[in-house]
């Protein structure tokens, strides 16, 4: 079991690299200088050399390259002095003269913008995300698993061909399509009765400058999110539970005189979930990643949010942030599933 | 008599809806089981045997089946007699599993996968007997002891996949058994095991019919099967019992000409026939000016056929003689397979399997040479490694004096068309999406068969009617043919390469006896018309013995004992031989 889980965490560090080496490549191919941008309009020649020094923009595009990742990686070899300490906060390991071993958090550099941590930013939108991301996730999986075991259960009937319409149609939708049409017709129109808002997020400073947590605005974007995996994991569940039941041990099952719910909810859809965890999880990861353009139309003040309006202002080391956060997210998450199908399903041989 | 009555089936009639129409399944039978009794149940797929008795239970597919008509009353012990079709869902489920239980055919896929075989047994003590769960988990492993399972601790916290098909069964039947049942219905219990474990299962479901006093009703399509275990038959053919009496005047006496025809073709054991009888030389079927179909009887015995004669001794050792003086076709030489079964943490092997291990034999030209043995005795990887389907560890195959092993892609890729294989499995090994026609064609354009595609269509028409189908097959999709069918498809697909020399694998393994019958006939028509040689793989060694010239039997990757088929059956040197030849279930106190 160790050995799988390391074999996994392996594969999962290479798809890290390679994953930071391509973004920042296509980024330093962009027609902008990060160093101008730090100034806005005004400056001069001097200064912005002086920061292209200081983020090692004058430096090839692999010497770059190897800095950020050296910058991320918990374990480095870094020069040990006062000012590293500082920018890194590192314990040491093991001291080599002038450089020591280290290990440290990831270093996501700072804001061309706000000149604030990378990290510190991150670490205010991800809490709301993983709120949102939780909640519509959980929604769907909910839902969207009983509507495929009702579907599965009345195959070719009205309720099936509707479920499977309906569904079809929900995943067709672009889910900030649906965001827009949700906040208008009951952030907008119908907010009288619904007294929602069409915009907002979780947290809001009130009048008095204190932080405040508004539950209903979590109500939309948890809908508009969950729309897509509801029409994936009731497909899923439908087809999985279609082909479970019509197995040989629901047979027995059935002959053992078990009445058709413990049938149906402990012989076969214990049998039909491994595809269902398998969108569940990978939807999951996408939505905790950000749904980015749906918490801009509801600009609710998440992981996605701060990520556009990264990428339009060109502040690189927090699109690189968000970037790098979401493959880790991505990463783990299909590690924590692949030890999951093992207790699923006990089929699944660990070697 | 009236007081032992234990189940009626009165005037029962089942009916499934599908795209083509409404289907009698079942067509009216009734039949009675009487208290401590085995009830065989023979027929083929088809013949409503299986449907008949999930009716039983309620446990058709509904839609599309549908129980149209009929009484099923069950008389138990104490109590009044009930009507079990009138029942709702709700109260057949304190029948199911309490009074009547149910195994079935394939263990392997019978059990829940993800649960532990001792849950899966607790629940049906939990449901019907309302103890607590330790009790429950005494009863299973007092079970479990019963039914014969080695280290019933262990099982009991295994998972299905961790156990072997015979040993799954045996976790059905201790399932079946777990709250006392008075009726036990078996589907076909056996029919997916080897024989030696068939054996043992037949015993243990014997000795606990006594022990626990209940009532067997025992489903099968092999006679042979019915005889080692039922006190009464019943005879299905197409939705009906066309008979049913006790089971040694079946076997001394039987009356229909169907009875009769599946009692012939099994392959014989004692003597050697030139071919098999099958049904259709017993009976025709045809329909009467009010549109009822009639079966008219054709021949009283397997001596008023014509076609079917027996070989003697003499004249199949001379055969023997003959063949052998040839130059061999193929020679395998010390040719071994062995497949990882671990590997450290570098991915190098460090324990193997020896499927096949140091194996040397020859064929001849027009010889068809017998391999026999138990499932994972290493026979099927065997073939497998002689066409290079798989890669072989060591040793020399020669083929016509060429050495296989050492061809290079093209030139073995042109052997390939003289070396042929079928399947065992009719239904997995055609494409869905391709139809008769285009499946057999397709080799013969990747071989360069003919130079036109018109050239090539008229071989494969040709082909179809030699196999026994008809022209009007070639647009045709593989779901429209029954087994029997797809195998002819098979065949046909093989030989459109003009091969010399097929391999068959399990070839008729799938297959009911009386359609087992025809392709047998088949296979050895077309070994005369296209002068072929075949190593035929089997398990059961009946059909092994009925094909083959010379015979191998093979266990542990190992060739245990060789000689002429007749040779083998009837004077066995190995243990493993005598084993495999004694399990065969057969008719032997019934010879007529």
């Amino acid at each position: 079991m160790l050995n799988y889980i390391l074999k996994k965490i392996g594969y999962g560090l290479i798809v890290l690299i390679m994953v930071v080496c391509i973004v920042s490549t296509i980024i330093s191919l962009a027609p902008v200088d990060p160093a101008e941008l730090t100034f806005g309009n005004r400056y001069d020649e001097e200064t912005v050399k002086a920061k292209r020094e200081a983020l090692g923009l004058d430096k090839g595009i692999f010497t770059q390259l190897w800095m950020y990742l050296r910058d991320i990686s918990p374990i480095a070899i870094l020069a040990d002095h006062a000012e590293n300490k500082a920018k890194y906060n590192y314990t040491r390991l093991l001291p080599l003269g002038e450089r020591a071993l280290v290990f440290k958090a990831p270093y996501l550099r700072e804001s061309f913008q706000s000149g604030r941590r990378v990290s510190e930013i991150l670490g205010e939108a991800i809490p709301l995300t993983a709120i949102l991301a939780l909640t519509s996730i959980f929604l769907a999986a909910i839902i969207g698993i009983a509507l495929g075991i009702i579907a599965a259960l009345r195959p070719n009937t009205f309720f099936d061909n509707f479920a499977i319409t309906i569904s079809v149609l929900g995943y067709s939708v672009p889910s900030y399509v649906s965001a827009m049409i949700l906040a208008l017709i009951f952030g907008f129109f119908l907010s009288e009765y619904t007294g929602l808002n069409v915009q907002g997020s979780l947290v809001v400073l009130d009048d008095f400058g204190e932080e405040k947590y508004v539950w209903k605005n979590l109500i939309l974007p948890a809908i508009a999110l969950g729309i897509r995996p509801v029409a994936i994991i009731t497909q899923l569940t439908r087809s999985a539970m279609l082909d479970v039941l019509s197995q040989d041990y629901i047979r027995t099952a059935k002959a053992k005189g078990l009445p058709k719910r413990t049938v149906v909810i402990k012989h076969a859809l214990r049998n039909a979930l491994n595809p269902v965890a398998t969108a569940i999880s990978g939807w999951f990861a996408a939505l905790l990643a950000g749904a980015f353009f749906v918490e801009n139309v509801f600009n609710f003040k998440g992981l996605g949010d701060v990520a556009v309006n990264a990428l339009l202002s060109f502040d690189i080391p927090v699109v690189l942030g968000a970037v790098v956060f979401t493959a880790v997210l991505f990463v783990l998450v299909n590690i924590m599933v692949d030890i999951l199908y093992v207790f699923l399903d006990p089929r699944v041989a660990v070697s | 008599m009236e007081k032992n009555l234990l189940l009626e089936i009165i005037n029962l009639h089942v009916e499934f809806t599908t795209e083509e129409g409404v289907v009698h399944a079942v067509k009216g039978i009734n039949l009675q089981l009487f208290r401590g009794e085995t009830l065989g149940i023979v027929g083929e797929s088809g013949s409503g045997k299986s449907v008949s008795f999930l009716s039983v239970m309620q446990l058709i597919e509904s839609p599309p089946g549908k129980i149209a008509e009929g009484k099923i009353i069950f008389h138990p012990e104490s109590g009044k007699p009930v009507d079990l079709l009138a029942l709702s869902e709700k109260e057949i489920q304190q029948y199911r599993g309490n009074d009547v239980a149910m195994i079935f055919q394939e263990p392997m896929t019978s059990l829940n996968p993800v649960y532990r075989c001792g849950f899966q047994v607790d629940e049906a003590i939990l449901l019907h007997r309302g103890v607590s769960k330790e009790v429950a988990k005494a009863q299973t492993l007092e079970l479990f002891e019963k039914v014969q399972l080695p280290d019933p601790e262990r099982i009991y916290k295994s998972f299905p996949h961790q156990l072997s098909g015979g040993q799954k069964q045996r976790v059905m039947i201790a399932m079946a058994m777990s709250c006392n049942p008075e009726i036990l219905i078996a589907d076909e219990p056996t029919t997916a095991l080897d024989v030696t474990v068939q054996k043992k299962i037949l015993a243990l479901m014997g000795d606990l019919k006594k022990e626990l006093n209940a009532s067997i009703i025992f489903i099968t399509h092999d006679l042979g099967v019915i005889a080692e275990i039922a006190d009464r038959v019943a005879v299905m053919y197409r939705g009906l019992i066309v008979e049913k009496g006790k089971v040694e005047d079946i076997f001394m006496q039987p009356q229909h000409p169907y009875t009769k025809s599946l009692l012939a073709c099994r392959p014989p054991m004692d003597y050697r026939l030139n071919q098999l009888p099958v049904v259709a030389d017993f009976m025709d079927i045809s329909t009467d000016k009010n549109g009822e179909e009639m079966m008219i009887e054709k021949a009283a015995s397997i001596q008023d056929i014509d076609r079917i004669q027996k070989i003697t001794k003499e004249d199949s050792l001379k055969r023997i003689a003959e063949l052998t003086k040839q130059a061999p076709l193929l020679e395998v030489k010390n040719l071994s397979c062995w497949f990882t079964t671990k590997k450290d943490f570098l991915g190098r092997p460090k324990a193997y399997v020896k499927a096949v291990d140091n194996v040397s034999f020859n064929v001849y030209p027009g010889e068809t040479l017998g391999l026999v043995g138990e499932s994972g005795c290493g026979k099927t990887t065997l073939g497998r490694v002689i066409l290079r389907l798989l890669p072989a560890r060591s040793g020399e195959v020669f083929y016509r004096g060429k050495d296989l092993m050492l061809l290079e892609k093209q030139e073995m890729m042109a052997l390939r068309k003289k070396i042929q294989i079928i399947f065992q499995d009719p239904y997995a090994s055609l494409n869905p999406r391709m139809t008769i026609g285009q499946a057999i064609m397709e080799p013969m354009t990747v071989h360069r068969i003919y130079n036109t595609p018109s050239e090539r269509r008229t071989w494969v028409l040709d082909l179809l009617e030699k196999v026994g189908l008809k022209a009007n097959h070639f647009n045709r999709y593989p779901h429209e043919f029954s087994g029997g069918q797809r195998q002819r498809i098979c065949i046909a697909r093989a030989l459109a390469l003009k091969p010399e020399f097929i391999i068959c694998d399990e070839s008729v393994s799938a297959l009911d006896v009386s359609v087992q019958a025809q392709v047998l006939n088949l296979l050895l028509d077309l070994r005369e018309s296209f002068q072929l040689s075949y190593i035929f793989i089997s398990h059961d060694l009946s059909v092994v013995k009925f094909m083959s010239d010379r015979m191998l039997v093979m266990n542990q990757g190992k060739i245990v004992e060789r000689g002429a088929s007749d040779d083998i059956y009837h004077h066995p040197k190995n243990v493993y031989t005598q084993n495999l030849i004694s399990a065969i279930p057969q008719a032997k106190n019934f010879v007529r």
